[in-house]
């Protein structure tokens, strides 16, 4: 049930919150200033035509850095009460990592293991 | 809420009532009657079945529509009929479980329903509209893709409108458990069923999507020239059936979870105990859902994966049979030295635990990959699944309907017609299903649609067939019984059982529209039968009666609904007859306006989303003095019957 709250905010829950919004946005600039900038490493490197094994895995990398920043500043993964919202999204990643992995082993491979 | 007290609506008012309901409760008797409709739509087809296969080298049905037949009766049992019913059952209980005034998410919940009646319509139109999709309810791609005419493509799109249904029906009651329940209702005190709701409802969140895309990628090949099952072209039709069983063996979990819960309220309910060893019950619970995902693969062991591949999926699915077990020993304590009430929904529950036992039995035999090359395709894969899923599965719908029912209609079953079903249902069960073992072990194939003479198979079909026509007689007594006593219309009043254990019990019935007029406290597990030992029978109140929020109804999800059963058509008249389509489809005359159907349905969808986003409906408020009142007439009626 969607109850409105309409208590009126004392003067000091007014300026905590507004501290704590300020601190939150500083937040997501930082991660978005940082995301910017992995992104930019990540093209340089393709683009500075290094070695392919070795551009690879760290791109992978990256990108895993990016969904961990995406999931924890960007979608509030990190804040209280996302417990069953943090325990679906792993159990759901555990799962599709596995069809994925089977997926290489016994359907693109193919040979039988 | 359209429906003013005591006074008789008319049939147009009533229907409009239903259109836009976003009320759990009638929710749940849409779900119910669809449900019910495709259960004797699907039952007449099972009926079409056995009688084609009751005598050798029969030509009752031809080869091709035999097909068309058993697809449709897969197809529909599986995803019309025993899926919504079980979603009747959670809308009309699980939300009085927990204390809740509505699931989460009201509006999903009417889209949810619609969905599914619509997709479930447009499969079932192929029957008027050139044929029935025929490669079975896997519909492997080898075969789907060769399938000529636009069958499949009425699987695909209709199994995608509902599939989409039920994926947010899913989300709902995920969200519903988690953060709709009354003060005292932690997780640990949850009944049983709302426990199986929850994780089932989790499986379909994580399940449905695979379905999806396989579907999807399905369509794409046969409506719009994609190549992914097309092997010619480089594709591979392997990908279809991982896809379809990673999304499938879920699914018989989603159906056997909740039918476990139904049983685990029936058995507690008519044993007069407490669930023998609940947490090891929720605890089980939750593993089987979890491993339902590692074992897909044990429905493909022939199609060589390899044996290290095999040998994995044949322990990962042998380890479920151990949280399995729990359960029935748990059911079988619970029972134990309880004082046992024989009524009907108990009958059921009791014929369930041998029955659903030996489906779990040959189900680890086949679990055994080198076992399985003799058993699979055989008629003893016929065996199992069935008395899994009707042994499990419509056995706990059949009870759970007569145990629920006054909470549904307010009205009480006959338990005599009742009974007489239930033992008509359970020797036809068995009759059916049981010999059709030993068919597959003598190397009757399933999918066929005749046996020659002198193979030995004559008489064990006769019986199979004799068993279908019984359980045929005793779902007509249920609609018999169910039409007397709508027509009887003896209203009951709360806990019509008398043993009621659980929060829905403590309601007074007809529930009210906003189910509590006051938040109640739970203090324990089985609520109501907590109070009627150390209290005065009623669960307390959390906090003093207080005006309700409430949406309003909205006929915005049948409108979407509608838009996306409009573009199906488009979608899948859209290869006809083209250059680049499949040879499925490629001779048949050419739809021009196809595409501007398909582009017509996706703008009613749209501009319906556009208008539910864009206007603002806050709902209303059940002002405190209404409830009031609701609560003093309650009173003096419930002083009246004493
Ligand atoms: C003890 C637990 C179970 C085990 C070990 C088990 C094992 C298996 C195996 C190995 C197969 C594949 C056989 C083959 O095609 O060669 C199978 C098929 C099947 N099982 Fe089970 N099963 C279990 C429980 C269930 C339950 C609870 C349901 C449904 C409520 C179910 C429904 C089905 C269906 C529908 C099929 C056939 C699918 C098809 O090919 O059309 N099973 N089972
Ligand atoms: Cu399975």
């Amino acid at each position: 049930m969607a109850e409105q709250n309409h208590e009126q905010l004392t003067e000091s829950q007014l300026k905590y919150l507004r501290m704590e919004r300020t601190k939150e946005m500083r937040i997501q600039m930082i991660s978005f200033g940082l995301m910017i900038f992995l992104t930019f490493i990540a093209f340089a490197l393709v683009a500075l035509e290094i070695d392919k094994n070795f551009v690879i895995p760290i791109v992978i990398g990256l990108a895993f850095l990016q969904v961990v920043l995406q999931f924890y500043y960007f979608m509030h993964m990190k804040d209280k009460g996302h417990e069953f919202a943090k325990l679906f999204i792993l159990v759901g990643m555990y799962f599709a990592i596995a069809f994925v992995v089977c997926f290489i082993m016994i359907v693109w491979i193919g040979n039988p293991i | 809420m359209a429906q003013v007290k005591g006074k008789k609506a008319g049939f147009g008012a009533v229907l409009w009532d239903y259109l836009t309901t976003v009320d759990h409760k009638k929710i749940a008797i849409i779900y119910l009657v669809a449900g019910g409709f495709f259960f004797a739509l699907g039952g007449i087809e099972a009926m079409l079945i056995r009688a084609q296969l009751a005598v050798p080298n029969n030509d009752f049905l031809s080869a091709g529509l035999f097909n068309e037949v058993i697809t449709m009766h897969g197809t529909t049992m599986i995803f019309l009929a025993a899926m919504p019913l079980l979603f009747a059952f959670m809308n009309a209980v699980v939300p009085l479980q927990i204390g809740a005034r509505d699931v989460a998410f009201p509006f999903l919940n009417s889209l949810g329903v619609w969905l599914f009646v619509f997709g479930g319509i447009f499969l079932n139109l192929s029957w008027f509209l050139g044929g029935a999709p025929d490669a079975g309810w896997t519909s492997y791609a080898s075969l789907s893709i060769a399938s000529p005419g636009h069958g499949i493509d009425f699987y695909a799109v209709g199994l995608q409108i509902a599939g989409a249904g039920t994926l947010i029906s899913g989300i709902n009651f995920v969200t519903t458990i988690i953060t709709m329940r009354a003060p005292g209702m932690t997780y640990m005190r949850m009944p049983l069923f709302t426990w199986t709701t929850l994780v089932a409802a989790i499986l379909i969140v994580f399940a449905f999507p695979p379905l999806t895309i396989g579907v999807f990628l399905l369509m794409f090949d046969r409506m719009f020239g994609s190549n992914f099952f097309i092997v010619e072209a480089g594709g591979n039709t392997i990908i279809w059936e991982h896809l379809f069983w990673i999304f499938g063996h879920p699914e018989v979990y989603v159906l056997i979870l909740p039918a476990f819960g139904i049983f685990s309220e029936i058995f507690s309910t008519f044993s007069r105990k407490r669930l023998f060893g609940y947490s090891a019950m929720v605890f089980a619970t939750v593993l089987i859902g979890f491993f339902g995902f590692m074992v897909w693969a044990h429905h493909m062991f022939t199609v060589g994966l390899g044996p290290t591949a095999n040998a994995i999926f044949a322990l990962a699915t042998m380890a479920i049979a151990v949280p399995t077990g729990i359960k029935i020993f748990n059911w079988i304590a619970t029972i134990w030295g309880g004082s046992i009430e024989f009524t009907t929904p108990m009958l059921y529950a009791l014929a369930f635990i041998p029955s659903f036992v030996m489906g779990g039995v040959t189900g680890i035999m086949q679990a055994a990959a080198p076992a399985d090359y003799q058993y699979h395709d055989s008629y003893f894969i016929v065996a199992h699944f069935h008395y899994v899923i009707v042994g499990g599965v419509v056995f706990a719908l059949l009870a759970g309907l007569h145990f629920y029912w006054p909470i549904i209609t307010g009205t009480m079953l006959s338990e005599k017609l009742g009974k007489i079903e239930m033992v008509i249902f359970f020797i036809g069960f068995h009759c059916t299903f049981l010999i059709q073992h030993w068919l597959g072990l003598w190397g009757m194939p399933r999918r066929v649609f005749t046996y020659l003479d002198g193979q030995g198979y004559n008489t064990a079909n006769m019986i199979s067939s004799i068993g279908a026509a019984l359980m045929a007689i005793a779902v007509i007594i249920l609609l018999i019984n169910i039409i007397k006593t709508l027509v009887k219309n003896e209203k009951v009043g709360t806990d019509p059982w008398g043993d009621g254990r659980t929060l829905e019990w403590s309601l007074p019935i007809p529930t009210p529209y906003y189910n509590f007029a006051n938040t109640p406290l739970i203090r324990g597990i089985d609520a109501l039968a907590l109070e009627k030992e150390e209290g005065d029978g009623t669960i307390p109140a959390a906090g003093p009666v207080e005006a309700i929020h409430m949406p309003n109804n909205s006929f915005i999800p049948f409108m979407i609904s509608f838009g996306l059963f409009v573009a199906g058509f488009g979608a899948l008249y859209f290869a006809s007859g083209k250059p680049w389509a499949i040879d499925a489809v490629a001779n048949l005359p050419e739809k021009p306006w196809a595409l501007y159907v398909l582009i017509a349905g996706l703008a009613i969808t749209f501009i319906s989303m556009g208008v539910r986003s864009w206007k603002d409906d806050l709902g209303y408020y059940i002002p405190k003095e209404e409830l009031e009142a609701d609560l003093r007439e309650l009173e003096a009626r419930e002083r009246g019957a004493k």
